[in-house]
Formats: structure tokens, sequence, C-alpha cells
């Protein structure tokens, strides 16, 4: 009892590291980076080359760290960042997955896949506690979590350049008038957030003895969470989140079991969250002004094209599989098409909508297991299955994701991706009906009154044929009164509830016609797979379908099809570059946002 | 903006994305030509012949594939040293796939439509490889899964094969291990809760209880996990004598050294899975004492298992571990398999179920069984000291 209570204590202690970092981060440049976890593994690196290379000892290994990931901070801000500053906060979102995505495969390439041993040159001393220990590097943690956060607390209420920092995180604009360079203050936090997420890989690298190129991941998501639950913004709400997040798993794995680690983790979010919006620890009771909630990817120049350009394309790509024998490029479209139907169904509720979903993989997930277990265990008909089951999944979907519905901005998108991770983790846990971790093997092809679909053409047609349906009933929702009121949402959701528009109401419609088509498409992946497990649709997935839709446009179905395909085919196209390939798709990715920052094709409002 | 860069930045936008359309349109072309057989016997018996590999060598799962690589390169080193296959030179083309299962039917397609791809290994992780097998039965091209324990792997067709195995046969022998020669009576399990970890368990506590023994924790972790404190502290309460892992060597290692903190002294005993390198480079003291039983290992006498070890140690100046060596295996059976029957798909098909005392590293001489998976693994126990795994002799 008392041990485990020492348990959560102790990794809450890792948390808390990476939670500040975090929390500041968004303090003061009022983005979440997604390549804050590559910049933490970066640090982990230089470190380990310092230590394990120049056999340096901690302290100037920590300096070198602090001063290189400092340096890519800035090299972050500088290609990613400042760039598209003027773009709003939502194209930041993809530039940093972008950047984040071209340093996990560089560090892939320069330091090898494999996990290297980090070895702490601390001394090997520890006490014990009750049954457990507690060893000198966690004592180390704690005071480099609470000494940096106290230098940077000093540092924005005691200085200039902190007061120019904090004034540009308020509003950017009016800090410009009075006279502040927001370029440089951006630099500055970049720099300074780079340096924190360098320390805290160091040192969470330090602590499992154990570095990868793809660690910063799990580490900033847990860091998130707790960042999330104390109050973004806000250090000793960080800190206070990150040991509750650390008690609460470890008593989750005394008293439920290990599996379950991570979905009472993501309990724990909602349920503070659903009681207090913003976090533990918040000032105010007042929602704060998000600067994602409203600004969902900003107006921009509409791609004018003829209107009989549309009609043909579609109908050329109806045609295709009658000039294209060779299966391959076939089948990279069909997954094209079925991740169009996600992106256009994503983009009803991030789009039109205006709310970042980052769970999309869960509705997927709902909608593939629903048909694999309706069309193996109850013998429906595929025809049937393609029917019912995404039905089943946008009830379920809605059902669990009500309560989260009263959220805003980053919140709300924090918690979706906590649902989504949710849904794959009820799969995995729930053996009864799922089969948990072994999956579900030999679902039946797709296939209409005892024919099966079976070859790519059929494939192909099959799924053209479901997005074309999807996106004939998303268009036809958001030109009629509905599409009006989630618009009205989107850019004001005091003024539209002053006009009466009831907000949960109506984004669970949102969200309930999105999961539909979203189930629909794992169900479609579901029966050309064959075999679907808790890991087959994955938070990459939720991401990249995002990414479809801001490269593609906002709230424009012809976009979020244009983004999948390109997204789908882009990594197929450059097979031929081997280990590169995803450095070159996170440069192109830049570089056309670089020309479209609002979207290749966004529609004019 | 002033309508100058407006018109410039539109130049830019229409020229930057026909450049990735142009990308887009030459892939699918390149692939769409390239793929005409080539009808004169004359030429084909010239042209190599070609193994499809579907892996990660990018993403999470990265250093497996560069595992692979490194036996495969080895493999076919070997095998065009001595005549290629029938005369004609045997050679590879890596797909990268991420393990991603919305990658691996695009590049199974690519293969399928591809008529110099004779026969294809891969891929690694269950839902990515099994999400590939339809296509591969249908098109009648034969898919070898040299990492593929899922029970169902092989059940998607008379095309797809393995040369791993279902872990009937590796958890059975690992429970007599800690049951019968170690003596150990009260068991914690800790396993990888991923469909290799679930099957190997039930296979390692259905033997275990038949042999006598008690299973006092059988917990499932997942599979990003770091933290095994709160584990470790739950099984350590249940008072086990020895701690059983079904793991990977990363977690393993990971686990071995949290033991400490937590103050579980228990023997450890793990799945072959540990056995790498990595795992005593990353465990350090930790994982001294660990047994384990493996199908390989450097150490092992047998002469085929020395001429392996001492060539991948040329050329790559380390050691093997469990991943390159079934790699390399997985591309001597289908060279094998070849030599005999023929290079046509159906033929390799065919060859794979009628060949019999394949070579092979880890199996010794091996053939498929009805199952279609190499039958009769054999086992060695070792044990971590020194730093080294070290043949154990009870």
């Amino acid at each position: 009892m008392w041990d485990q209570l020492l348990n959560g204590l102790v990794i809450g202690n890792l948390y808390a590291l990476t939670a500040i970092g975090i929390t500041q981060i968004y303090g003061v440049a009022g983005v979440v980076n997604f390549a804050h976890g590559s910049v933490y593994m970066v640090g982990a690196y230089i470190g380990w080359m310092a230590i394990a290379w120049l056999h340096w000892p901690l302290v100037p290994a920590i300096l070198l760290v602090l001063a290189g990931s400092a340096a890519i901070g800035l090299l972050v801000e500088r290609a990613a960042v400042r760039p598209f500053a003027r773009a709003g906060s939502t194209i930041l979102l993809l530039t940093t997955i972008a950047a984040g995505l071209i340093m996990d495969n560089a560090a892939q390439i320069i330091w090898g896949p494999q996990t290297q041993a980090l070895r702490s040159p601390l001394p090997q001393w520890q006490f014990k506690l009750g049954g457990g220990t507690v060893s000198f590097l966690d004592l180390f943690i704690l005071a480099a979590g609470v000494g940096t956060a106290l230098l940077l607390h000093l540092f924005l209420y005691r200085s200039r350049a902190g007061w120019a920092v904090r004034a540009t995180a308020q509003d950017r604009e009016a800090a410009l008038q009075m006279g502040v360079d927001v370029n440089r203050v951006s630099s500055l936090s970049f720099a300074m957030a780079g340096a924190f997420a360098g320390l805290s890989g160091l040192l969470v690298g330090l602590y499992f003895n154990n570095i990868y190129p793809t660690m910063g991941a799990s580490a900033t998501l847990k860091g998130t969470t707790a960042a999330l639950l104390g109050g973004l913004g806000n250090v000793p709400g960080a800190i206070l989140g990150a040991y509750v997040l650390g008690i609460t798993e470890a008593f989750s794995v005394e008293w439920l079991g290990s599996s379950f680690r991570n979905l009472m983790a993501i309990v724990l979010l909602i349920g503070v969250l659903i009681f207090r919006p913003n976090g533990l620890i918040s000032a105010r009771r007042a929602l704060n002004p998000e600067p994602t909630a409203g600004t969902f990817i900003p107006h921009g120049r509409p791609l004018r094209f003829p209107r009989w350009l549309l009609p043909a394309v579609t109908v050329s790509a109806m045609a295709l599989p009658l000039f294209l024998s060779n299966p391959y490029p076939l089948q990279v479209l069909a997954i094209a098409w079925v991740f169009g139907l996600m992106a256009v169904s994503l983009n009803l509720i991030s789009g039109t909508t205006g709310q970042i979903s980052l769970g999309h993989a869960g509705f997927v997930t709902l909608g593939a297991y629903a048909s694999a277990i309706l069309t193996s265990r109850l013998g429906l008909p595929f025809s049937l299955s393609l029917l019912v089951s995404p039905f089943l999944a946008a009830a379920i979907g809605v059902l669990l994701c009500y309560p989260a519905l009263r959220l805003r901005g980053q919140y709300l998108a924090i918690t979706t991706m906590g649902l989504g991770e949710a849904i794959s983790l009820i799969a995995l846990n729930w053996e009864g009906v799922t089969q948990g971790p072994l999956g579900i093997s030999n679902i039946q092809p797709p296939g209409f009154f005892g024919y099966p679909i079976v070859s790519p053409a059929g494939m192909y047609l099959l799924a053209f044929a479901v997005l074309l349906i999807g996106v004939w009933v998303v268009h036809r929702l958001s030109r009629s009164h509905l599409g009006r009121a989630l618009r009205a949402m989107r850019e004001d959701e005091v003024a539209a509830r002053a006009f009466g528009i009831g907000l949960a109401r109506y984004k669970s419609i949102a969200f309930g016609v999105s999961a539909f088509f979203a189930a629909a498409a794992g169900v479609l992946l579901a029966h050309s797979y064959s075999y679907i497990a808790p890991d087959t649709f994955t938070f990459a997935l939720s991401i990249q379908v995002l990414t479809m839709i801001i490269l593609g446009g906002r709230d424009n179905a012809v976009g979020a099809v244009a983004g999948a395909v390109i997204l789908i085919a882009l990594p197929e196209s450059i097979r031929f570059l081997g280990e590169f390939r995803f450095i070159l798709y996170g440069l192109l990715l830049i570089g056309m946002l670089r020309f479209r920052p609002y979207g290749l094709f966004n529609s004019a409002t | 903006m002033s309508a100058r860069v407006r018109f410039f930045s539109r130049i830019r936008s229409v020229s930057l994305a026909s450049v990735v359309f142009t990308l887009l349109l030459t892939s699918c072309g390149i692939s769409g030509t390239s793929t005409t057989p080539s009808d004169s016997a004359a030429q084909e018996a010239k042209s190599p012949v070609v193994i499809g590999v579907s892996g990660p060598l990018t993403g999470d799962n990265a250093e497996y594939g560069k595992q692979w690589r490194k036996g495969i390169d080895l493999a076919l080193k070997e095998i065009n040293a001595n005549g290629g296959v029938k005369g004609r030179k045997l050679e590879y083309v890596f797909e990268d796939t991420q393990s991603d299962p919305k990658q691996t039917p695009a590049v199974a397609q690519k293969f399928v439509a591809d008529s110099k791809i004779a026969a294809v290994i891969g891929d690694f992780s269950s839902p990515a490889s099994m999400a590939a097998s339809p296509i591969y039965q249908r098109a009648g091209l034969v898919q070898l899964g040299i990492t593929n324990s899922h029970p169902d792997f092989t059940n998607t067709g008379d095309y797809i094969w393995s040369n791993t195995s279902n872990q009937k046969d590796d958890a059975p022998y690992l429970a007599a291990l800690a049951v019968q020669k170690l003596n150990k009576k009260r068991l914690a399990v800790l396993y990888l809760n991923t469909d290799w970890g679930k099957t190997t368990t039930e296979l390692f506590v259905g033997k275990a209880k038949e042999l006598g023994a008690e299973v006092v924790v059988q917990e499932g972790y997942l599979s990003n996990e770091k933290d095994f404190r709160p584990i470790l502290t739950k099984a350590r309460d249940a008072n086990p004598d020895a701690l059983i892992l079904i793991s990977y060597y990363n977690d393993g290692a990971l686990i071995a050294q949290q033991r400490d903190a937590v103050g579980l002294d228990t023997t450890v005993v793990a799945i072959g899975s540990v056995y790498s390198p990595q795992f005593i480079k990353l465990g350090g003291e930790a994982v001294e004492g660990v047994y384990t039983a493996t199908r390989f290992y450097p150490g092992d006498p047998r002469p085929e298992v020395q001429r392996f070890v001492q060539a991948y140690q040329k050329e790559h100046n380390e050691d093997p571990d469990s991943f390159s060596a079934v790699a390399y295996d997985g591309v001597r059976i289908l060279a094998q398999v070849m030599e005999q029957y023929g290079t046509d798909r159906k033929a390799i098909r065919d060859g794979l179920g009628s060949i019999k005392d394949l070579d092979t590293v880890l199996y010794g001489k091996a053939s498929f069984g009805p199952d279609r998976r190499l039958q009769n693994p054999r086992f060695l126990p070792l044990v971590v000291q020194n730093g080294r795994f070290e043949l154990w002799n009870p």
C-alpha cells in the first residue's frame, strides 16, 4: 500500500519534469508544440554522447544538453514556427509535427534505431523507505524540476525580457504595437522550451538507463496529461497533476492490473476535467480564451478551379480501374479513399465545428470491431454490417465523448486523444468480446449478396463509392441549417449560445455524424485487412487524418480528400529514398504549407 | 499582401503542387509500366531471382528491420558466392512499411504485380503482416513470416508460411526449465500484453501448472510501458520464488533493473526473445543470473551455428541476434526450395510443403509441418554470467 504510494511519487516525479516544460511553453508561446518530444529525444542523445563517448561528468554534460537542445529549439522556431506565425496556431500543430517527424527519422539514421544504454554517472546511493527505495537520481530529478521551475518563474516575473514574453503570450498584436520584438520573444521561448525538453529527456533517459529515437512520444503524452490535469500554463498545477497521475497509475496497477494503467489515467483526466474544466489549479472559474478555439485555420484565399473540373476528376477516378491494370496504384488509392472518408468526417468536427479532435482512430476502431464481431459472431452479412456497425459505433462514440464536449480548445483536443486511446485499451482489456491482444482474425472480405469483393479494382470502387456517399452527406449537412449552426459555434461560442444554439447538443450531432463515417471507414479496413487488433488503428492515425484536413484546407470536402490522397500517395511515391523517406515527407509538408498556409483548398467564407 | 507578391505566391504554389503531382504520377507510372513480364526464357535465365521483403526500416520497430537486413545480406552473399539459385543471382527488394497495416497491403500489391518477385518475407507485427496475407494468398505469392508467432498467421491460406514457432514449443520448454530443472514452485509471470505475449503466457502457465507449480501472479503490461515498479511491487507481495518474464529484450532489461528498487530478488527466468546482446548492454548487472532458453545461441557447438556466427561476425563485426538469425534462415529456406523446385511462385509453395531436411541455423535439419510452420525446434538453456550468455548445464 505505502509502497505503491512511493512508486506513484517516484514516477510522478518524472512526469512532473516533462509536464513543467510543456506547461511553460504553452504559457509563453500559446502552442502545444508537437516537436517537443523530439527535442526531448535529441537532448537525451546529446547527453548520451557526452557521457558515453566523451566520458564527461554529469554537470558539463547537462550544460551541453541545455545549449544543444536550446539550439534545436531555435531551429524548430525558425524553420517550422516563425514562417507560419501569422497563419494561426493550428497550422503550427502540423508544422511542428512535421519538424518532429524529420528529427525522429534523422535520429534513427544518425544514432541507429536500437535502444542505447545511458548509465547514470551519479553515485548509486539509495535509501530504503518501507519496502521500496528512493535513489539519489530521484532526488536529483526532483531538484532539477523544481529548480528550473523557480528559475523560469523568476525570469518571467522579475525580468524585462520575461515581461515581454508574457505580454506576447497574452496578445501578440498588442505586444507588437507596444514595441515588443515578438520574433525575438518567440525565439527566446522556443530556446528555453528546447533546453528544458532536452534536460528532461536526459534525466528520464538516465532514470530508465534507456534511450531510443522514438522515446519522445510516450513521454510527452504523460507530460501533457499531467499538465492538463493541473491546468495548462500553471507550474504548481503541472507538478500536482504529475503526482496525482503517478499515484493513480500505481494504484490502478495494484488493484486492476497493469493493462488498465493508461485507461485509468484517461478516466482520471476526463473525471477531473468534467468537474474542473481548467484543471485542478485554476485561478479563474471562467474559461480562458483559447487561441485555437474559434480560430481553427484562419480564412485564406480559396483555390479557384473551373466548375467542370470536379465532376471530371470524379468520373475519371471512377473509370481509373478500366485503364489501370496494375493493382499497386489501385490499392494505394483505395486506401487513400478510405482515409479520405476519415478526413471528410473529421472535417465536420475540426473544420466546420472548429473543435480539434485527436481521437479519430477511436471511432475507426469502434467501427472495425463492431463489424468484425457482428459478422463473425452473429453471422451478419457485410452489406448489412456496413450500415449497422457505423450506427452502433456512432452511438457508443457519442456516449463516450459526451462528457468531454463542454471542454474547449486544447482541453478538448487532448481529451479526445485520451478517448481514442481508451477505445483501443478497452478493446485490449475486454477479452471476452474482443479477444484482447489476439485481435480478431479471418474477418470475411467485403461483398454483397454472396459475391465477395476481393479484386483490387473492386476494393477501389467500393471505397470510392462509400467515400462519395460520405462527401455527399457531409456536404449536404454543412450547407443546411445544421452546418450554419456548427460554423457559428466555430466562430464564436458565446455568440452562438446567445442565438439559442445548444453547444453540447450540436457538438454531439457533429461528433455523431463524424463518428458514423469514421466507423464506416473502419468497417471497410477491417474487412479488407481480414485481421484487426487493438493496435491496428493508433494515435498516429488520428494525427495523420488531422494532418490531411489541415493540408487540404478547413471545412472543405475536396480539400480533405486531396489531403488524404497526397499524404497516402506521397510516402509511397518516394519509396526509393528508403530510410530518408519520412524526412523528405516532413520537408514537403512544411514546404506545401509554406506556400498555402491555410491549406491547399480552403473554402471562402 | 500586394498583388505582385500574391501573383508570385500563386505561381509558386502551382509549381509546388505540380512537383508533388508529378512525383505521384511518375511513381504510379513507373511501377505501372515496369511490370511487363519477360516471356523470353533466355532473358529470364540471366535475370536475377528477387525476394520481396516487407518490414520496418523506419518508425518504432526500425531496429528489428535493420537486424533482418543484416541477416538477409549475409545469406545472399553466401548463396550468390555459391552460384545463386539455379544459376541465377538471388536479390531482394526491401520495402519499408514501418510495420504499419495501412502500408503493408500496398506493398503486397506492389510485390504481387511485379513478376520478378518470386516470394515474400515479412512483415514484422501481426496487424501489419496479417493485413497483407489475404492479398498474397489470393494472388498466389508465398508470404514467409519470419517473426510471426500469432496462432492464426498461417491460417489465412496455403501460401502463408512461417519459419518461426507459434510458441507451442518455446513456452512449455521454458516452463519445464523453471519448474523441473530450477525447482521453482511459486511463479510470478509478467508478460507483454500483445498477441505474442498472451499466447506464450497461456501456454507457459498451462504447462507450469501441469508440472505442479503455482502461478501466484499473472500480469500483462502495455507495450509502451517503461515504469515497472508498481507491477513488481505487486509481484513481490505475492511472495514468488521465481519471476517469469515473457518479454522482449528492451522491456526485459528494464524490468530486471527496476526489480532492485522494490526489493524483489528472486531468480528470473525469461523467454528466449530476451536473447540479444542488447539485453546485457541495457540491463548490465541487473540481468546477471537470468535464465533463458533460446533456439539460437552463437556459442551453440553445432557446426551450422558456428559457421553462421563466424561469417556474421566477419561481415558485420558483431554477434548476430535471433532477429538476424531468423531472417538469414528465411532467405536460405526460400533459396533451397527454389533450387530444388524452381522459381515459379506456385512451385515455391508446393516446394515448401514437400521439401525435407532443410538446412537451418535455428532448427538444424528441419521440415514444414501441416500447420505450415517448421517442426521440432530445439532449445538451449542459457544463463547470464559475467556479462555474457553462457550455456547452462544443470
